[in-house]
């Protein structure tokens, strides 16, 4: 018998969690987090009632919870998720439900969480104001709590803000949580207020002679 | 063939319960409730106690074990706690620490 491969048979219950170096395969239920090093599978009757890490991921099964993974994650069709989903490569494939904050590629989305974190350390005061924000969301965030205190400290305060302002774009948002440290966020600021006066000022001179027409006449 | 299989390299902690067949290959700590067979691998390491249809075991069990059917230590086996099964056997060369209750 193969025991290289790890699985959690269809009519298996693990209240607990998984760990190890290993690939696993969940067909099963399990409550706990699943964070191996290999890779992770959760079939199409698989559940995770917690958190997932691991090299690579392939959802055609339910979590609820966070899922990280090193290379990639991949939600297939049928795959539902509801938390958030980190991977330098997130692949979400048609008839997939995700419900979270979905952050794909490394290049600037991870710098950006480590800033935000070091800002956090820096400034107490904007961390505080950045965690009653989260507090406020939380509801609307529709993440079970259940899933969220699986992943450790530092990458959920930091995570914390994202899920608050779900829509805003990544380079936008990281500038906004980092007002405090401010080397870059000046820069952007100004480029997005300096264009909107141009237009007006030309407007008003506009309706200046327009109005100076009709006292002519 | 629908089977559980607990690879090496490979960490559960917590309850197991199921109603097919476990393999442990790697580690298990917790409990563990199976209708069916459990086989605990050489180089598996399970600390828990064990309640299933039947048993065997070749690799290092702390716990108490409960068999429906039987339990098998094979040689290599390492166990500590108490084994209550209608059937049990000991090989040669296994390690057995505890109690037999061969009760029906």
């Amino acid at each position: 018998m193969a025991t290289d491969v790890s699985i959690i048979g269809q009519s298996t219950r693990v209240r607990g969690r998984i760990i190890g170096t290993a690939d696993v395969e969940v067909n099963g239920f399990v409550e706990g987090e699943v964070a191996v090093s290999g890779a992770v599978i959760v079939g199409v009757h698989g559940m995770v009632g917690a958190g997932v890490a691991g090299r690579r991921i392939v959802i055609r099964g339910s979590v609820r919870g966070d899922l990280v993974g090193v290379e990639s994650v991949t939600v297939e069709e049928g795959g539902r998720v509801v938390g958030d989903v980190r991977a330098p490569s997130v692949a979400i494939a048609p008839g997939a439900l995700v419900r979270g904050y979905v952050q794909a590629g490394e290049t600037d989305a991870m710098p950006a969480i480590a800033r935000v974190s070091e800002s956090a350390k820096v400034a107490p005061a904007p961390a505080i104001a950045v965690r009653s924000a989260a507090k406020v969301q939380a509801p609307a965030a529709l993440v079970g709590a259940s899933g969220r205190h699986a992943v450790a400290a530092p990458v959920s305060s930091a995570r914390a803000p994202m899920a608050a302002q779900q829509s805003v774009p990544v380079s936008t948002r990281a500038g906004g949580q980092t007002q405090s440290p401010a080397p870059k966020p000046p820069a952007p600021q100004q480029a997005t207020r300096q264009p909107p006066p141009a237009p007006v000022v030309p407007a008003l001179k506009k309706v200046r002679g327009q109005m100076a027409k009709k006292r002519e006449r | 063939m629908t089977t559980t299989v607990i690879g090496a390299g490979i960490t559960v902690e917590g309850e197991v319960t199921t109603d097919e067949d476990i393999v442990v290959a790697g580690t298990l700590r917790g409990k563990v409730q199976a209708k069916e067979g459990v086989t605990i691998e050489s180089g598996a390491v399970v600390e828990a106690d064990v309640a299933a249809s039947s048993l065997v075991i070749a690799g290092a069990l702390t716990g108490n074990v409960s068999a429906v059917e039987r339990v098998d230590l094979q040689a290599g086996a390492r166990v500590i706690g108490n084994v209550k099964a209608a059937r049990v056997t000991i090989a040669d060369g296994a390690q057995f620490k505890g109690n037999v209750d061969m009760d029906v």
